[in-house]
């Protein structure tokens, strides 16, 4: 014993930041009082001189302590039109990693029911809050009545605990959606409140046949050896970039396999519903064949060696496994340590495919080799090709500012400043980023001919407008980040990044504006109603990065 | 010295324009400097502009996670020299790696991609008597570096000026 304690003296005194971090919060709770614990970080890096005792400027929360229902896998619940669905958000208890921890769903399950439903149906939502909170459901990408667009405050009023809300849901277009609470969503979508809507083409169908459709919700949650790491009360903590988890999770668990056999084509759909986190999806060393993103299918399908994802998009892709083996699906990144100013390959494994048994049948080789052209696609967006070329309608400017922030984070972001990347894969700067909460840091949408920012910014459109928005994630900021910028109940095409067109053009509503970048949409203003627009990094939404526009109806049937 | 170098390697980046939004991804462009070696490239000037390779996703990475960068380099001042050609390189910093892109165009315009994290980009004066599958020969006549190379330790620096660096493997 006494061998093993002078082994770790010795080694605290060869790589001094160990020693620095013996004031750290990372005791378990020692009352019933919540506490804060300090997330896990990298032991090496040194503690920050100053921010030994340093904690976020909120209170801590947990959901309560009692011990609600063991949570089940989620189901999948076809819809007809016309159809009711009663949906309940509420505590459950999840085991995550052999921890027992108190989170929230979706009728009971993680992660919520998956609703199939056909393009062109309608649906009755009746929800209903069991937590002790008050809450709202956003369906993310659909372009529906914004009476039941779920915005606390724009199209409702939040939903109390005890209370209930009838949406009813409009499926315009095929493809992939999801949804999620817009109250809170750091950390009520953190819990776990999330889930898929799928809605089947009316007409021709997404692709070529494939033997299996797989969904694949990706998330990550922030824990230690005592828990989940706690929230911010009355502001969200990890202002600055976000909170990243460091727990990964693929539709709710940690060791998410399939079985299938050689030659089986796999259609993916994918959801990233993680706060901050983007991913880089590789399916080992196999091609991804990409079909379709947030709301339509590409111009032509498209070849290509990974799937990064931003929080709140969806792609689906299309991968063939060939042989007998077992394949990794990985988030495959390029990490950075700030402090060591270098960049480090990182693997995080998010699912595995086995693959053995017989030939599939039929055989789908040679038509996964092939992409093909969506005419119907192309010729949707012929309608708006002559906007392309126009000046920009609205132009925005991302940046941040920052208010009280301990000296000593303000020092290091201003080396950390030196170099930013066009986008934070990893948080490089945990203890710093835990700090920062939403008293102290606003991310700003900069409307460039008014001047107002965010929620100042009430911009008045007609249906039926089609807007080009230019957004430039100012690099010049204190800490510049890149941005997954939303539009409710409108769909948008990225047209150009850094002046370069895109040449294979989607229907998106959630792209990211990567840091330094100047990237143009061009907003179809189809839908009537109040919407807004922000940043899908959960705490920069809560710490102000959205704006609000509306759209007058021209009497035009959906 | 590795105090004062972020502030040297600072310098050599374009200088920021508070208060003016620009409308190009400028932050991530890369100065080429001349070198003053060779007298006639002392006028040059130039730059790397950088741009995501077009990708469905609109970033563009590789499997591994690099970014994928188009890179379009554009120069003037480089005089000609009969029996020579400039031509243009990529390399890591430690210089381990590095891949010969050419000789530079009669327009001094010249496009490649990379995936390197960190990198420097440099035209050197080669003879016509140049192997093509070696490396450089001749004296460098301009360079610059990505700005992802102005990352580096934090430790003697800022909040962390008693940190010694030496533990972290730097010196």
């Amino acid at each position: 014993m006494r061998c093993r304690a002078a082994v770790a003296a010795l080694w605290m005194l060869t790589v001094p930041a160990l020693g620095q971090h013996q004031h750290h919060h990372m005791a378990p709770p020692v009352s019933d009082s919540l506490q804060w614990r300090m997330p896990p970080m990298d032991m090496s890096m040194p503690m920050m001189p100053g921010l030994e005792d340093a904690l976020p400027p909120t209170q801590p929360l947990l959901p309560s302590m009692t011990t609600p229902p063991q949570a089940r896998p989620g189901e999948v619940i076809p819809l007809a039109d016309g159809d009711t669905l009663h949906l309940t958000a509420g505590p459950v208890t999840r085991t995550i990693n052999g921890q027992s921890l108190t989170m929230y769903g979706y009728n009971g399950q993680y992660p919520g029911p998956m609703l199939e439903v056909q393009q062109g149906s309608t649906v009755i939502v009746q929800f209903h809050n069991h937590l002790e909170e008050p809450t709202t459901v956003h369906w993310h990408g659909l372009r529906l009545d914004s009476r039941f667009d779920g915005i606390a405050g724009i199209s409702q009023a939040p939903v109390a605990q005890g209370e209930a809300f009838t949406y009813e849901l409009y499926f315009p277009d095929d493809g992939l959606y999801w949804y999620h609470p817009h109250l809170r969503e750091d950390m009520q979508q953190d819990l776990g409140l999330y889930g898929n809507i799928r809605v089947h083409p009316g007409g021709e169908p997404e692709a070529a046949p494939v033997h299996l459709e797989q969904l694949l919700i990706l998330d990550d949650v922030l824990l230690d050896k005592h828990g989940l790491i706690p929230w911010g009360e009355e502001v969200p903590t990890h202002a600055l970039m976000g909170r990243f988890g460091n727990v990964m999770l693929t539709n709710g668990v940690t060791d998410f396999a399939i079985d299938v056999r050689p030659g089986t084509a796999v259609r993916f759909f994918i959801t990233n519903v993680a706060n901050a986190r983007s991913f880089n999806v590789t399916f080992g060393n196999l091609p991804v064949k990409v079909i379709a993103s947030d709301i339509s299918r590409f111009e032509r399908q498209a070849f290509a060696e990974s799937v990064p994802i931003a929080p709140a998009e969806r792609y689906i892709v299309d991968v063939l496994f060939p042989e007998t083996g077992t394949v990794a699906i990985t988030n495959s990144i390029q990490a950075i340590d700030h402090f060591r100013g270098e960049f480090y390959p990182h693997v995080d494994t998010l699912a595995f495919v086995h693959v053995q048994g017989a030939e599939a049948v039929p055989d789908h080789r040679a038509a996964f080799g092939q992409a093909r052209e969506n005419a119907t696609v192309t010729n949707d967006i012929d309608a708006y090709r002559s906007h392309f070329d126009r000046p920009p309608d609205k132009e925005l400017e991302l940046s941040v500012r920052v208010q009280q922030l301990p000296l000593a984070i303000m020092l290091s972001m201003e080396i950390d400043t030196l170099y930013v990347p066009p986008v934070e894969w990893n948080d490089a700067m945990p203890m710093m980023n835990w700090l920062s909460t939403g008293a102290q840091v606003t991310w700003v949408l900069r409307e460039l001919s008014s001047g107002l920012e965010n929620m100042d910014i009430q911009w008045s459109f007609t249906q039926g407008d089609v807007v080009k928005v230019r957004l430039f994630n100012n690099p010049r900021s204190f800490h510049p980040m890149h941005h997954p910028v939303h539009f409710h109940g409108q769909r948008f095409l990225v047209l150009e990044i850094d002046g370069v067109r895109s040449s294979n053009l989607v229907w998106k509503d959630t792209a990211t504006v990567p840091v330094g970048s100047t990237v143009d949409f061009l907003v179809d203003m189809s839908n009537p109603g109040s919407w807004m627009a922000h940043c899908h990094i959960s705490e920069h939404l809560q710490s102000g990065m959205m704006l609000g526009f509306t759209v007058e109806a021209q009497n035009q049937p959906r | 010295m590795i105090t004062l170098l972020p502030f040297l390697l600072g310098g050599l980046m374009m200088p920021p324009t508070p208060g003016v939004c620009v409308w190009t991804p400028e932050y991530y462009q890369i100065a080429l400097l001349p070198t003053r070696r060779v007298p006639e490239a002392r006028q040059a000037e130039g730059a790397a502009h950088v741009s995501f390779v077009e990708s469905p996703f609109g970033i563009a990475v590789t499997r591994a996670g690099h970014y994928r960068y188009k890179l379009e380099l554009r120069v003037s001042g480089l005089r000609e020299i009969e029996g020579h050609s400039y031509v243009a390189w990529l390399a890591t910093p430690d210089l381990k790696d590095y891949q010969r892109l050419g000789p530079m165009p009669a327009n001094n315009v010249l496009s490649t991609e990379v995936y390197w994290n960190k990198f420097i980009v440099f035209i050197t004066l080669e003879t016509a008597a140049a192997p093509e599958d070696a490396s450089w020969q001749g004296p460098v006549v301009m360079r610059g570096m990505s700005r992802s190379g102005l990352m580096h330790t934090m430790a003697g620096h800022g909040p962390y000026q008693q940190e010694p660096c030496t533990v972290y493997g730097y010196y």
